[in-house]
């Protein structure tokens, strides 16, 4: 059958081992991306830059209307709480002044809460939607690497999934992935340690695993980073528990987590930097990225 | 020239798909809703049926690729999937009658066919985890109205835009 294997079949065939070789190549832990992809990323990301502005001006203004229908009653609310604001104000001022002495005391200098951070601002997201990821106009140049929290005034929303020389793409805690993990505590008299990893698009909630089984998770108790990762500071919020599950075996129990930050409304940013290092370069972010 | 101002066009709306894709992303449209824009599948589209084969696959390709590598960060999918489409899309409309409304029909089909090609090779690459139903109900219904919408608002301009620069006599 000459006419069986003509050009165009012998084309599709080719293209079809092409597909497969390069899907192969890109799901690979990769550590940089090639120089090609790169361009791409840091030439589209420019022109998005040049974009951005007069749109999100334009959308803020919008938006800062909208706000102007209910600044009455938000203030009236926000007066009541000022009160309290202040007493817990000079409550925390105590605290960190008496922490700081006993640290002085005792000669420890590291802490893995502390870190500096970097203001990003979201200039795209990926449209396909498939995986959750935004693109940031900082990158490299800025101190922006790998694997790095991302977090906004709220709370945690991802870690820098790749980052080029001017932007970087983040990838968000809902988008699923297995790859995509954070290592978290349930605060409580008894704390509860797991993995954040996975996200119920449905009821917009977080899934938390691995908890041990006899640990007693209160319903509204707050979920914070643990920074065992190894990159990742401790102490970032990431939202509250809701429900609680145990696994189909037993073993283990799933918290489903309400994320303090809207993941569909995120407009600017923090990339942060962990001061305290993690182990070694290849122990680093054990938890987060397997 | 010719290359010059398609190739804007297409950067135009490579960068307006993220932005509205920024922009909507909160529950705008409802809450569990999923929109997703295929400007630039659309505009590859209209090239081929109203310009020529060869450069509407050309472009889909480097679209594509383009696409893969800065969005998605999986290689090859989209780049060998748009000029393929394009092949199809010209196959049908040699058969199909050349006018406005059909090929709205024709470009609206295909971007359908587009999402559910996407939609199996991500559940492929468990990188998607829902069921067929749910998929129609929150993410392919509401993308298909939303593209229909650009579709009828960009026709007419991709239209004339693409016809005027003759791309007939280039390359075939």
């Amino acid at each position: 059958m000459p006419q069986f294997f003509n050009k165009k079949l012998l084309l599709l065939l080719v293209s079809i081992i092409v597909l497969v070789a390069l899907i192969g190549f890109s799901l690979r832990e990769r550590e940089e991306l090639t120089w090609p992809e790169k361009f791409l990323k840091d030439t589209t990301g420019w022109v998005g830059n040049v974009f951005n502005k007069p749109v999100s001006g334009i959308t803020g203004f919008v938006g800062d209307l909208k706000e102007l229908q209910h600044t009455y009653d938000e203030n009236k609310k926000l007066k009541a709480r000022l009160d309290e604001y202040v007493l817990l104000k000079t409550q925390v001022q105590d605290l960190k002044e008496e922490n700081e002495e006993l640290r002085d005391n005792l000669g420890k200098e590291d802490d893995l809460r502390k870190y500096s951070p970097i203001q990003a601002t979201v200039i795209g997201r990926n449209p396909e939607r498939w995986h959750e990821m935004l693109t940031i106009n900082k990158g490299k140049r800025n101190g922006v690497e790998k694997n790095m929290a991302v977090i906004t005034s709220t709370g945690l929303v991802g870690k820098v999934k790749v980052a080029t020389d001017f932007t970087a793409s983040v990838q968000l805690l809902s988008s699923i992935d297995k790859a995509n993990r954070v290592s978290a505590i349930i605060q409580g008299k008894d704390k509860a340690f797991g993995l954040i990893e996975g996200f119920d698009d449905e009821k917009n909630l977080l899934l938390m695993k691995r908890i041990p089984y006899d640990k007693k998770i209160k319903k509204n108790s707050l979920v914070i980073t643990s920074g065992y990762g190894g990159i990742f500071p401790k102490g970032l919020p990431i939202g509250k528990v809701v429900d609680v599950k145990v696994d189909q075996y037993g073993l283990n129990q799933t918290a489903y987590i309400e994320p303090s930050t809207d993941f569909y409304d995120i407009n600017n940013v923090m990339v942060v930097k962990r001061e305290v290092g993690g182990v070694e370069d290849e122990m680093d972010g054990e938890d987060e990225v397997k | 020239m010719k290359h010059f101002i398609l190739s804007f066009i297409a950067l135009l709306f490579f960068v307006f798909e993220s932005i509205f894709a920024q922009l909507f992303a909160s529950d705008v449209f409802g809450a569990d809703k999923i929109l997703v824009p295929r400007f630039i599948m659309i505009f590859v589209f209209f090239l081929t049926m109203f310009g020529s084969r060869k450069i509407g696959m050309l472009y889909g390709a480097i679209l594509g690729l383009t696409y893969d590598a800065v969005y998605t960060e999986i290689l090859g999918v989209y780049m060998l999937l748009i000029p393929f489409l394009a092949y199809l899309i010209s196959k049908c409309m040699k058969i199909l009658q050349n006018n406005i409304l059909i090929s709205c029909l024709v470009a609206l089909l295909f971007t359908a066919v587009l999402e559910v090609v996407i939609f199996q090779m991500n559940i492929i690459l468990s990188f998607a985890d829902m069921g067929f139903a749910e998929y129609m109900d929150r993410r392919f219904v509401p993308t298909l109205l939303l593209n229909l919408v650009f579709i009828i608002i960009s026709c007419y301009p991709l239209k004339r835009i693409i016809e005027m620069l003759d791309l007939q006599g280039e390359l075939e």
